[in-house]
C-alpha cells in the first residue's frame, strides 16, 4: 500500500494550482460568449480534470516495471492509432488530428508524446552501446522518426517537434555533452547559415574547426560534416523553388509582424492584451481583449495572453514560478531516482513541459512562432489535460520510488 | 574514467537547472518588456481597439421665408442594411423584392459598402415609408436586415426654390482638401449649390461625438462610459428675403410654358422677393443616390432643367435696356427729354442695310419719352449712333451688366457688355462697322444679361439709383436663442444717372403702362400705378424670347420683377401677364388690398402688344 506522506505533494499542489489557474482563466475567456457551448468549457475543463486527477491517481498506484515492461507494445499500439487517425480521423480545419467520441474527443499526437517516452526511456535505459556511439544516436532518432512523420502529415508541426524535443531531452540526459549535442543540431544551424554564402562558410570553419578540437570517432565527425554540406546547398535550392507565397507563409511563421493580417494578427492582439495589463493586470473578467473577442484562440493556445491582461506581471510570474518550480522538482527526482528507467521517463516529462512552456508563453509574447502548443495544465483541452496529468504521475511515481533500481 | 563525450550526472543537473531557469528569465524579461516597459503604448492601443468614435450628425439649420414660414426643414429617413454575418439565403431575394432591385444588384451594393461582415452595409437610402413598414411587421422575413435612421434636407417640391436654395449631399475628396478637417470629414454632408453652399458653416451646426466599444468583429457591444459623449450642436437657421406666396404665383405662372425665369426684388433691400428657374427639378432627388437614368434624363432634356435661369441664363435684353439708351442721351446732353430725331417710318437705312423698327408702318416723330412708351426703334438708333459703341458701353457698365451682381450665392454668370475693344478681338481691327451699335442701342447684338442683372438694374431705378446687392438671406438665427442677426445691405454702387433723369425714366415706365400706346396697357389696374418695359429678344434658337421688367407703385417702388418667358414672341403678351400676377401677390398683401370680384386682372389678349 502507498505511504502517502512520502509522496512529493509540493509538486502535486503546484500541478494542482495551475490547473485550477487555467479552469479560472477558461471561464474568463468564454463567460460573456453568445455560444452556451464555450461559454460553458470552464465546467468541461473541470470534469477533464476530475479524469485527469484518477489517471494521475492511478498511475502512482502502479508499480513503476508495468511502464517499463509494456512501453513497447504501448508504442506500437499508438503507432496503429497514429495511422488510423490519418486514414479514419475528423477533419477539422483541414487537420486530421481527432477521433470523435459523441462529446469527447481523442488526439493520438498526445498520447504519442507518452508513448515515446516511455519507449525511449527504456531504450536508453537498457542499451549496452556507448553514449556517443552513431548507432545509438540513430536507433533512438529512428524510434522518434516513425511518430514524426506520421504527426507531421496530419499536419501537427507543433507535436512532432515535441517528440524531437523528447529525444534531445534524453540525448542530453544519458550523457551526451552538449557539445555533442551541437554537433547533431548542427546540420540545421547551417541551414539557417546558408542564407548567405559568406555566413555559411564561416559557419563551415567554425564548424570544422569545432570538430577537430572535440575530436569525436571518424563516422559521427565525418557524418556531422557531411549532413551540414548537404542541408546547406540544398537549402537555397529548395528555398529558390518555392513559390513566393510559400516563402512568405515560412518567414510569417518565423517573424509573424510581417503578416499583420493572419498569424500577425494574433501575436500583435496577445501583445496587446499581455502589454496593457501591466504589472497588476486589468482585473479578473475585465480584459477588454478578451472580453471582446480580439484574442483569437483564448481558451487553447493563448490563455496566456488572458493571465497577462487580468492579473498583470504579477499573476504571469506566479504562473511562470509555478512551471519553474515543478520543472525544478522533476530535474531534482531524475537526478535521485535509482532507476534508470525512471530517472529518463521523468527527464522527458521535464523536457516536454519545458519545450511546452517556452514555445506557448514565448508565441503570447511574440517571441517565438506560432505554433499551435498549449500550455500545459491551464489550456483547455481534455486529452492534453489527462496527458499532463499522467506525466506527472510518472514524476510522483519517480520520486516515490527513487531508492529502487 | 569518464568516457570520451559524456558528462557526469552532477554536470547534467546543473545544466538542466541552468536552462530552466535561462527559460524563466527569458519569458520574464519578455514580460517585463510588453508589461512595464510598452505597458502605455499597449494599453493605447488595447483601448484604440474596443472603442470607436461615432459621429452624431448635427441638426441642420431650417430655412424660412421673410414671413417666417418653413421653407427648408428635415425630415427622417430610413436607410436600408444588410449585415452579412446574420442574414440567411432567402433574405437578399427579399429586400431585392422589397425595394424593387434586382438580387445581382443588391448583392453589389451589399459588396461595395462592406465594412465587415458583422457591419451593416447599406443598400438603399431613403427606402419609402411602406417598406420600412413591412420590415418592421415581418422582421422575422429579413433576418440580418436592419434600418438605420437618419436626416435629409426636405424640400418643397412645387416653389421651383432650387435654383437658389441648391442641395446637400456628401463631400467628395477632392473638396475635403481645401476644407479643415475639424468639421468636415469623409462622409459628412455638405450644401453643394445655392445657399445650401453659401451658408453652409451657418447651418451645419458641429457634430457631436459618441464613444461606443465594439467587439473585435466590429459588432457594437453599447456605449464607452468612461469617455462621455460630446451632444452635437445644431445649426442656426436662416430668414430668406424669399416671399412664398410670391415664389409660388411666379413658379405657377411659369408652368404654362416651356421655359423661362422669374426675379423679384424689393429695390430698398435688394431683397429676393422669388427667383423662380423654370423648368427645375426636384431638389429632393438629391437626399438619395440620383440614379443614373435620372441623371440622364436631367441632362439630355432639352429644355436643359439643371439650368439656372436667372443667374446662368444669358439673354439679349431686348428693349428692356432701351432706358439705359435714354439715360445716356440725357446725361451726355444728347437729347432733352423733348428732342425728336428723323421720324420713324418702320425702319432706317444705315449703310447698306435697313434696319427695321419692331412697328412696320411706323411711329411718325416721338420725343424721348414717346420711344420708350412704343419702343421705337428708329429712334433708338438715331440717339445710339450719336453716343457711340464705347460710349453706350459704358453706361451698361455702370449700370452693373457684364459683371456678377454680387448676390450672396455663387455661379453667377457675367453676362457680355460689347465694347470696340471686344469688337476688335472678336472680328478684328476694322473688321466691324458702326452699325454694330444699332443693335446695342435697342438691347440686341452681343449684348447679354441675366434676369438677376436686370431686376437689380431696375432696383437701382427704383431706388433713386442706388442699387443694392441683391440677396436671398435676410438674418441669420441663433438656433439657441432665437435670435435674428440681420445680414447687412450692401448699396454696393450708384447708376450713372441724376436725380431728373431717374425721374424721367421712371415716368416713362409708368407711360409704358399707362399711355394710351403704351406697351404694356394691359396691366393698368385701379390699385396701384405698375412702370415696366417689354422686350422682344431676337435669338438664333427660335421664337423671339419675350421680356417684361416692371416695378410698382411707381411713386415709391416696392418691388421690381423680371420676366423672361423663352421662344414666347412679344413681351407684352406673355412675359407682362406673369409679371403683373406676381406684382399682385406682393402688394395686394402689403397694401391689404381685397380685389373685388369684378375687377380681375385677367390680360385681354386683343390688346396685348409688345
Amino acid at each position: 500500500m502507498l505511504d502517502y506522506r512520502l509522496l512529493d505533494w509540493k509538486l502535486f499542489a503546484a500541478a494542482l494550482a495551475l490547473s485550477a489557474i487555467g479552469i479560472v482563466l477558461i471561464y474568463s475567456a468564454g463567460h460573456n460568449s453568445t455560444n452556451v457551448y464555450v461559454q460553458g468549457f470552464w465546467l468541461r475543463q473541470l470534469q477533464w480534470l476530475a479524469v485527469a486527477l484518477f489517471a494521475y491517481g492511478v498511475v502512482i498506484h502502479l508499480p513503476p516495471r508495468l511502464f517499463d515492461a509494456g512501453a513497447y507494445f504501448f508504442f506500437a499500439g499508438v503507432l496503429a492509432l497514429l495511422v488510423a487517425v490519418l486514414l479514419f480521423g475528423d477533419d477539422r480545419l483541414g487537420a486530421r488530428r481527432w477521433f470523435d467520441f459523441g462529446p469527447i474527443s481523442l488526439t493520438p499526437s498526445d498520447i504519442a508524446k507518452l508513448a515515446l517516452l516511455l519507449v525511449l526511456a527504456r531504450f536508453f535505459a537498457y542499451t549496452r552501446l556507448p553514449v556517443t556511439s552513431t548507432r545509438r544516436l540513430a536507433i533512438s532518432a529512428f524510434i522518434v522518426l516513425v511518430p514524426m512523420a506520421l504527426i507531421i502529415k496530419q499536419p501537427d508541426l507543433g507535436s512532432s517537434l515535441v517528440l524531437a524535443v523528447i529525444l534531445l531531452g534524453l540525448w542530453f540526459w544519458s550523457g551526451l555533452s552538449p557539445a555533442y549535442l551541437f554537433l547533431v543540431l548542427s546540420p540545421f544551424l547551417s541551414l539557417a547559415a546558408a542564407f548567405h554564402w559568406l555566413s555559411w562558410v564561416i559557419y563551415l570553419v567554425v564548424l570544422l574547426a569545432f570538430v577537430l578540437w572535440r575530436r569525436p570517432s571518424f563516422l559521427f565527425g565525418f557524418t556531422v560534416v557531411v549532413a551540414n554540406l548537404a542541408f546547406g546547398t540544398i537549402t537555397p535550392l529548395v528555398w529558390n523553388r518555392l513559390q513566393p507565397y510559400q516563402q512568405q507563409r515560412i518567414l510569417s511563421f518565423l517573424d509573424p509582424g510581417q503578416d499583420p493580417r493572419g498569424a500577425g494578427y494574433q501575436i500583435i492582439q496577445s501583445k496587446i492584451a499581455v502589454g496593457s495589463g501591466g504589472i497588476t493586470g486589468k482585473g479578473y473578467l475585465d480584459g477588454s481583449q478578451s472580453r471582446l473577442d480580439f484574442l483569437p484562440e483564448r481558451h487553447t493556445d493563448f490563455i496566456f495572453s488572458i493571465l497577462g491582461e487580468e492579473f498583470g506581471l504579477i499573476g504571469s510570474l506566479i504562473v511562470l514560478l509555478l512551471f519553474a518550480f515543478i520543472l525544478y522538482r522533476g530535474i531534482m527526482i531524475a537526478t535521485k531516482c535509482r532507476s534508470r528507467f525512471l530517472s529518463y521517463a521523468t527527464f522527458g516529462v521535464v523536457s516536454v513541459l519545458l519545450f511546452q512552456l517556452l514555445v506557448n508563453v514565448g508565441m503570447t509574447l511574440g517571441m517565438m512562432p506560432v505554433t499551435g502548443l498549449p500550455l500545459p495544465f491551464v489550456s483547455y483541452g481534455g486529452t492534453s489535460l489527462v496527458l499532463v496529468w499522467t506525466l506527472i504521475g510518472l514524476m510522483q511515481l519517480a520520486h516515490y520510488h527513487w531508492q529502487e533500481y | 574514467m569518464v568516457e570520451h563525450g559524456k558528462i557526469g550526472l552532477e554536470a547534467r543537473r546543473w545544466i538542466a537547472l541552468g536552462v530552466v531557469g535561462a527559460i524563466v528569465l527569458f519569458l520574464g524579461t519578455g514580460l517585463i518588456r510588453l508589461q512595464v516597459i510598452q505597458h502605455a503604448e499597449l494599453a493605447e492601443r488595447s483601448e484604440n481597439n474596443r472603442v470607436r468614435v461615432v459621429p452624431i450628425p448635427p441638426r441642420r439649420g431650417y430655412f424660412y421665408d421673410r414671413e417666417g414660414r418653413l421653407v427648408v426643414s428635415n425630415r427622417p429617413s430610413y436607410t436600408l442594411a444588410v449585415i452579412p454575418a446574420e442574414s440567411s439565403r432567402e433574405t437578399i431575394p427579399r429586400v431585392a423584392d422589397l425595394i424593387g432591385l434586382d438580387t445581382a444588384a443588391v448583392r453589389e451594393r451589399i459588396r461595395k459598402n462592406l465594412i465587415s461582415r458583422y457591419q451593416p452595409s447599406q443598400v438603399k437610402v431613403d427606402l419609402p415609408f411602406g417598406a420600412v413598414a413591412q420590415l418592421e411587421e415581418q422582421a422575422e422575413l429579413y433576418p440580418g436586415v436592419s434600418y438605420i435612421l437618419d436626416r435629409v434636407r426636405e424640400y418643397p417640391a412645387d416653389l421651383r426654390v432650387e435654383s437658389f436654395i441648391g442641395y446637400v449631399d456628401e463631400v467628395d475628396r477632392r473638396e475635403l482638401d481645401t476644407l479643415d478637417g475639424e468639421r468636415y470629414h469623409l462622409g459628412s454632408m455638405i450644401g453643394k449649390k445655392g445657399l445650401e453652399r453659401s451658408y453652409d458653416r451657418t447651418v451645419r451646426g458641429r457634430e457631436g461625438t459618441e464613444f461606443i466599444e465594439v467587439y473585435a468583429s466590429g459588432q457594437v457591444l453599447g456605449p464607452y462610459t468612461e469617455r462621455p459623449s460630446t451632444p452635437p450642436e445644431p445649426g442656426n437657421d436662416l430668414e430668406l428675403s424669399i416671399d412664398i406666396d410670391v415664389q409660388r404665383t411666379a413658379a405657377q405662372a411659369l408652368q404654362e410654358f416651356c421655359c423661362g425665369a422669374v426675379v423679384a426684388m424689393e429695390p430698398s433691400t435688394g431683397d429676393v422677393l422669388a427667383m423662380v428657374s423654370y423648368p427645375g427639378y426636384d431638389p429632393n432627388i438629391f437626399s438619395s443616390v440620383v440614379s443614373d437614368s435620372l441623371w440622364q434624363a436631367l441632362t439630355s432634356d432639352s429644355t436643359h432643367p439643371l439650368l439656372n435661369r436667372p443667374l446662368n441664363g444669358q439673354y439679349a435684353p431686348g428693349s428692356t435696356t432701351k432706358l439705359i439708351t435714354i439715360g445716356a442721351g440725357l446725361e451726355e446732353g444728347i437729347i432733352i427729354p423733348s428732342s425728336v430725331y428723323e421720324p420713324c417710318y418702320g425702319g432706317m437705312q444705315f449703310g447698306n442695310r435697313y434696319f427695321r423698327c419692331w412697328y412696320a408702318p411706323g411711329h411718325g416723330t416721338l420725343d424721348a419719352i414717346g420711344a420708350i412708351e412704343h419702343s421705337c426703334n428708329v429712334y433708338m438708333y438715331q440717339l445710339g449712333l450719336q453716343l457711340g459703341i464705347d460710349k453706350l458701353a459704358d453706361y451698361f457698365d455702370r449700370c452693373g451688366f457684364g459683371v456678377p451682381t454680387g448676390i450672396d450665392i455663387a455661379g453667377e454668370s457675367r453676362g457680355n457688355v460689347p465694347n470696340s475693344a471686344y469688337y476688335n478681338k472678336r472680328y478684328g481691327e476694322r473688321q466691324w462697322t458702326r452699325a454694330l451699335v444699332l443693335n446695342n442701342a435697342i438691347g440686341q447684338g452681343e449684348i447679354l444679361t441675366t434676369p438677376l442683372q436686370l431686376a437689380s438694374f431696375y432696383c437701382g431705378l427704383a431706388n433713386g439709383g442706388v442699387v443694392n446687392e441683391p440677396r436671398l438671406v435676410r438674418a441669420t438665427i441663433d438656433h439657441r436663442t432665437g435670435r435674428p442677426t440681420p445680414m447687412p445691405i450692401d448699396s454696393s454702387y450708384s447708376l450713372p444717372f441724376s436725380d431728373q433723369t431717374l425721374d424721367y425714366l421712371i415716368e416713362s415706365l409708368a407711360r409704358v403702362v399707362e399711355g394710351e400706346e403704351g406697351t404694356a396697357r394691359s396691366l393698368k389696374n385701379d390699385y396701384y400705378r405698375i412702370g415696366g418695359k417689354t422686350g422682344t429678344a431676337q435669338n438664333p434658337h427660335g421664337d423671339p424670347h419675350s421680356w417684361f421688367v416692371g416695378l410698382a407703385p411707381v411713386d415709391d417702388p416696392q418691388i421690381v420683377v423680371a420676366v423672361i418667358v423663352e421662344n414666347a414672341g412679344h413681351g407684352s403678351e406673355v412675359a407682362a401677364p406673369i409679371a403683373a400676377d406676381v406684382i399682385q401677390s406682393y402688394l395686394f398683401k402689403q397694401f391689404n388690398i381685397v380685389p373685388e370680384p369684378e375687377l380681375s386682372l385677367t390680360v385681354d389678349d386683343t390688346t396685348g402688344l409688345p
